[in-house]
């Protein structure tokens, strides 16, 4: 993959961060295209075609909640929503208005880099495949199959079904609403006790260690993050 | 006499030192008093306004009535006056005090002359002494003038010696109210020969009348009332002097009075007698209305209502009581008060109730109450009304007056033709019982008149139509004689009997009812979810049962009624109404129907009373406004008002608390953010600026190892930064109050993971040893506020021990509790310190740098918010312990999952 090809589209009205995202992205060979208000960036999201967009929440003019949402009209371009707010409604909010991912300030280069890797990924921009393996683990959804080390782990249908859905978002973050209501239906969305008991039971069989998990990470009050 | 008898009573001393505060605190009401017109009263009174003036006092005329004597009419000259208020009354225009002027004015003494002067009707109260009281309500000082005939307590003996009725009155409470009752005493000679001179001028109207008035025998009479009243004053004065300088009283009682009193009117005179004995004995007294069930026409219940305001404005004890048994409910209450004496009338022509009754009242009473003393009030010469037999017969008549009647009647004819159906098969005595069981019939259906009148006619009629020989009223064998008068004697007392243990019944259902409506309203409010509900419920129970709309008006938090945010279904208040229940609710007093306040107003509004302060207006607008509000009916309102008043005034209480709280946390909060900003932000900060500075250096910046130095350095001051900013966050967040709790069912174990993998920096230097149980601890939590509140423990830990010791994390179940423990190897925290570590803001002294002193607050209020507790303890040898309990809900089931 040639990545000079990429285009990012960073829209935020701090030069701090706008020069800290380009020195943290630019050496990694993504090509970034700066915009210091909303309505520059939207207009700037139709002229130079971005692959992926870095969306600041509180830009000056527009609220960054309005501007992913009048992005969400005409385009499936991952945006990942940068934000101060360590507020979990706020941040399933954004999820639900069609944000694929979000960063809380402060954040690291490290976790910037991962985020947009399977931001692009999850667009066909990476190669996305029904087999995922990190680590040790190995799951493959065609043929329904878990290995841990190569052996075969035997998961039962609601376990396999909420894996599943992680495998398919692999990367991001999945609200929990979102899978109680896949796996459990709508009626079901307030019992995430169900949840937590299968994510324990799932973590038993794929994590080296179940308290301290490498594959299933916590997003606090938000959801689960396959990695 | 020994020390302890001279000790002064400890209640009386309070009593002293209460008035004494109320008075220094109170407005004064100083009293002029004369035998009668044209002593000097105004005169007197302008003068000591004068005299007042030149002290420097703020004075002002309310009223002042000077007949056209010059003399007096100079004085009014210097002081300012208020004009009167103009006031249209049938189309005449009147002139009335003008008392929203005076309370506007506030001056310091306002001079109201005629304090007995009855008010244009639809003034705000019925009589200028109510705007008087409210005046030194309002704090003002009042100079007035009275004639002693007015006085309530002494208006029958000046009637007995005028000749002339008296319509005005005041109550003789007010007299206690007044710090000083000032005589204006003249000869009777002297202001006869004043009136001869014309200085005294009556106006025309008055002149016949004072043709009979003044008369020196009538004056002499009238004076020495006056003079005795004064002179009761005068040694009560005395005698409460005496007992602040510690000598023992001579008219030290433990006496206690009662009076029963009735619809009679002549119950006043029994009402004034006792309050005129009370007041000598300096004892408290009680007056007792017993209702025996027997209807009342509407004079009858006017003046029995009358009779009771007139105790009430006397300042009696009141009880009103239902029983059938009048002396046995006074003999319940001596015992209950421990009366000491009873006050009773004297009995009236009875006709044929003493058979029935066992006596007279006033016979029972001495014959069954011997631990008290019985008084029967003289007359005066005042005849008693004597009732009539038929008066008599009519006490019994019911509620529908007289028809029950015809329905005895009637059933006792019907009862008469299948007797003498039956007749000649049983024979005419068996008949006999056939009529004793119609009167006991009669007995549980109708009234006692009704059981009497049955009992007679149907002797008649079994005598008359049966008895041998029939169709005579004359009876030939002698057992028939026997027969007949004894039946008519069994028929009376098993009708009575059945007939008062129905009443009884009856009367216990209406207490039990009342009980329960009183429970009902209990339960309500118990049982709602908040202020608003509970309203809700009660004004719709308490108009149902009292068929009226009700509502409430409560006040703000600044003191003042919220008219918009009324609680009712159906009342609209508009200007005037508003008025009322501003006035109520000012005066702390009901106002408005049925009350002597504002009475033209189509709704009664008591005060809503907490333990402490007023907090709002309930409105009461009966569906029928020409009825007055019954004794039962109010008695009823006034304990449901106090059972919501103390509902909400806790409410109120509550919510206020937490507002001040929140307000005092936000104030040391801003106060030491403004403190931990010079350390705790610049500290990393000026780390930051110093690195980046050297940054510009470029022999550093080929410092392979330098440059490392410098990112380590930049992160632990951003981390630090950032750690500063989400305490400060969170605390502000906690004490604001506005922070809901998103509970949610949360995996305990999973929660330390994603705090030891949010740390896993800071926590590196240190060997850390979990320990979580095998079964899964559900738990329900808010998720980001826990974790906030473990993180801070745990960065305790890590700052407070050395590196390279060992952290231990222990997680337990124990009976439905979560135990989460976090142990280290540092130095612990000295055991005086401990009790404080949760305080915010406090640091333990000598701590190293570094922390706000927020972290374990946080802790703590996180912990709390979730119902749990958290306990510090120091390890042995060396080390802390923070040991978090959390309460566990039963856990939840899973829908059992068929795995293929």
């Amino acid at each position: 993959m040639i990545k000079d090809e990429i285009r990012i589209l960073v829209i935020d009205d701090e030069p701090a961060i706008r020069n800290i995202l380009r020195a943290s992205l630019e050496p990694h060979g993504y090509k970034i295209e700066e915009a210091v208000s909303g309505q520059q960036g939207l207009s700037k999201s139709s002229d130079f075609h971005p692959h992926l967009i870095l969306l600041d929440l509180g830009l000056p003019d527009i609220d960054g909640l309005n501007i992913l949402k009048e992005l969400r009209k005409w385009t499936r371009i991952p945006i990942i929503i940068l934000t101060v707010t360590d507020n979990e409604s706020t941040k399933v909010q954004l999820l639900d208005a069609g944000a694929d991912d979000y960063l809380t300030k402060p954040f690291g280069t490290k976790e910037l880099l991962a985020r947009v890797r399977v931001g692009l990924r999850t667009h066909g921009l990476v190669e996305a495949t029904p087999l995922f393996q990190s680590g040790h683990l190995q799951v493959d959804l065609n043929q329904r199959k878990v290995k841990v080390k190569d052996i075969i782990v035997h998961l039962s249908n609601t376990e396999f079904e909420v894996l599943a859905l992680l495998v398919r978002d692999q990367g991001k973050v999945v609200p929990q609403a979102l899978i109680m209501k896949k796996v459990w239906g709508v009626l079901a969305e307030d019992q995430n006790h169900y949840l937590r008991i299968y994510i324990n039971q799932i973590r038993k069989k794929i994590e080296e260690n179940p308290s301290q998990p490498k594959h299933i990470i916590t997003e606090p009050g938000v959801g689960y993050r396959l990695v | 006499m020994s020390d302890s008898d001279n000790r002064l009573d400890p209640d009386a001393l309070l009593r002293i030192i209460d008035n004494e505060e109320k008075n220094s605190r109170e407005a004064k009401l100083r009293i002029f008093l004369g035998m009668s017109a044209g002593v000097g009263k105004t005169y007197s009174m302008l003068r000591a306004a004068h005299q007042k003036l030149k002290e420097g006092v703020d004075v002002v005329i309310g009223a002042a009535v000077t007949h056209g004597r010059a003399e007096t009419e100079a004085l009014l000259a210097g002081i300012p006056s208020l004009p009167l208020k103009k006031v249209n009354h049938r189309g005449t225009s009147l002139e009335e005090l003008d008392i929203d002027a005076i309370l506007e004015r506030k001056p310091k003494l306002v001079v109201v002359d005629e304090l007995a002067h009855s008010n244009i009707p639809g003034s705000r109260h019925e009589k200028r002494y109510q705007d008087v009281l409210e005046l030194l309500d309002a704090g003002i000082d009042v100079y007035t003038a009275l004639n002693v005939q007015h006085l309530e307590s002494r208006k029958d003996s000046v009637e007995a010696i005028t000749g002339i009725k008296i319509r005005e009155t005041v109550p003789d409470s007010i007299l206690e109210r007044a710090s000083l009752v000032e005589l204006v005493d003249i000869a009777p000679t002297e202001l006869l020969k004043r009136l001869k001179e014309g200085k005294v001028y009556l106006g025309d109207k008055a002149n016949r009348a004072a043709e009979n008035f003044f008369k020196e025998d009538r004056l002499t009479a009238l004076r020495e009332i006056a003079l005795r009243m004064t002179a009761e004053r005068v040694d009560q004065d005395l005698q409460r002097m005496a007992t602040t300088r510690k000598e023992t009283s001579p008219w030290q009682t433990n006496e206690r009075l009662l009076v029963a009193i009735s619809h009679s009117p002549y119950s006043e005179r029994l009402i004034r007698a006792t309050r005129r004995l009370a007041y000598n004995l300096e004892a408290p007294w009680i007056a007792i209305h017993v209702d025996t069930g027997i209807v009342l026409n509407d004079t009858d219940q006017a003046q029995l209502i009358k009779n009771l305001n007139l105790a009430r404005e006397l300042k009696a004890e009141l009880i009103t009581t239902t029983e059938v048994d009048v002396s046995a409910a006074i003999r319940r209450v001596c015992r209950m008060k421990n009366v000491t004496q009873v006050i009773v009338g004297r009995p009236t022509k009875r006709w044929f109730r003493d058979v029935i009754e066992g006596g007279t009242l006033l016979d029972r009473l001495v014959r069954e109450s011997i631990e008290v003393d019985v008084h029967v009030i003289r007359q005066d010469g005042v005849s008693i009304y004597q009732p009539s037999l038929k008066d008599e017969v009519l006490r019994y008549r019911s509620e529908t007056g007289f028809v029950k009647y015809g329905y005895t009647l009637c059933f006792l004819i019907l009862i008469a033709l299948v007797s003498g159906l039956i007749n000649p098969l049983i024979g005419y005595r068996a008949v006999g019982f056939v009529f004793l069981l119609a009167v006991l019939i009669v007995g549980m259906f109708g009234s006692l008149g009704a059981v009497i009148f049955s009992a007679i006619l149907s002797a008649f009629i079994w005598n008359f139509f049966f008895i041998p020989p029939t169709m005579k009223l004359i009876i030939s064998s002698p057992d028939d004689i026997i027969l007949c008068i004894s039946f008519f004697v069994v028929a009376v007392i098993t009708g009575f009997l059945t007939n008062r243990i129905r009443f009884h019944e009856q009367l216990i259902r209406v207490r039990e009812e009342r009980t329960n409506f009183l429970y009902e309203i209990l339960q309500d409010i118990a049982y709602s979810h908040g202020k608003s509900d509970f309203l809700n419920k009660v004004i719709r129970r308490v108009g149902n049962l009292l068929q009226a709309d009700c509502g409430v008006i409560l006040k703000s938090p600044e003191g003042e009624l919220i008219f918009d945010e009324t609680t009712s279904y159906s009342i609209v208040l508009d200007e005037k109404d508003r008025a009322v229940a501003l006035w109520s609710f000012q005066n702390q007093k009901k106002a408005g129907w049925s009350t002597d306040t504002l009475a033209q107003s189509n709704a009664l509004y008591m005060p809503l009373s907490g333990y402490t302060e007023t907090i709002g207006i309930f409105v009461f607008q009966p569906h029928k406004k020409s009825r007055k509000l019954d004794l039962e009916q109010e008695n009823l309102l006034i304990s449901i008002l106090r059972q919501l008043g103390i509902s909400i005034e806790r409410h109120f209480l509550s919510k206020r608390l937490a507002e001040t709280q929140r307000l005092k946390d936000s104030e040391q909060l801003y106060q030491t953010l403004l403190n931990s900003i010079s350390h705790e932000l610049r500290t990393p900060l000026t780390a930051i600026l110093g690195t980046a500075s050297n940054l510009d250096d470029e022999k550093m910046v080929n410092d392979r190892a330098y440059l490392k130095g410098v990112s380590h350095s930049l992160q632990e001051a951003g981390d630090r930064l950032n750690r500063v900013i989400e305490n400060l966050l969170d605390m502000s967040r906690l004490s604001s109050g506005i922070l809901s709790l998103k509970l949610e069912w949360n995996d305990f174990s999973d929660l330390i993971g994603v705090v030891i993998k949010k740390n896993s920096k800071l926590l590196s230097k240190h060997k850390l040893k979990i320990s979580t149980p095998q079964e899964m601890v559900l738990i329900k939590l808010d998720f980001r506020l826990m974790e906030h509140a473990i993180s801070n423990i745990l960065l305790n830990a890590v700052m407070y021990s050395p590196p390279e010791t060992e952290i231990k994390i222990n997680l337990k179940k124990e009976d439905m509790k979560l135990i989460f423990e976090v142990e280290d190897e540092g130095l612990g925290i000295p055991e005086e310190a401990i009790s404080k570590i949760f305080d915010k803001f406090y640091r333990v002294a000598g701590t190293p740098a570094g922390g706000t002193g927020l972290g374990l607050s946080i802790v703590k209020s996180i912990i709390e918010l979730h119902k749990g507790t958290v306990q510090f303890e120091n390890r042995k040898p060396h080390g802390a312990c923070f040991r978090i309990e959390l309460p566990l809900e039963e856990s939840p089931k899973v829908p059992e999952e068929i795995d293929s």
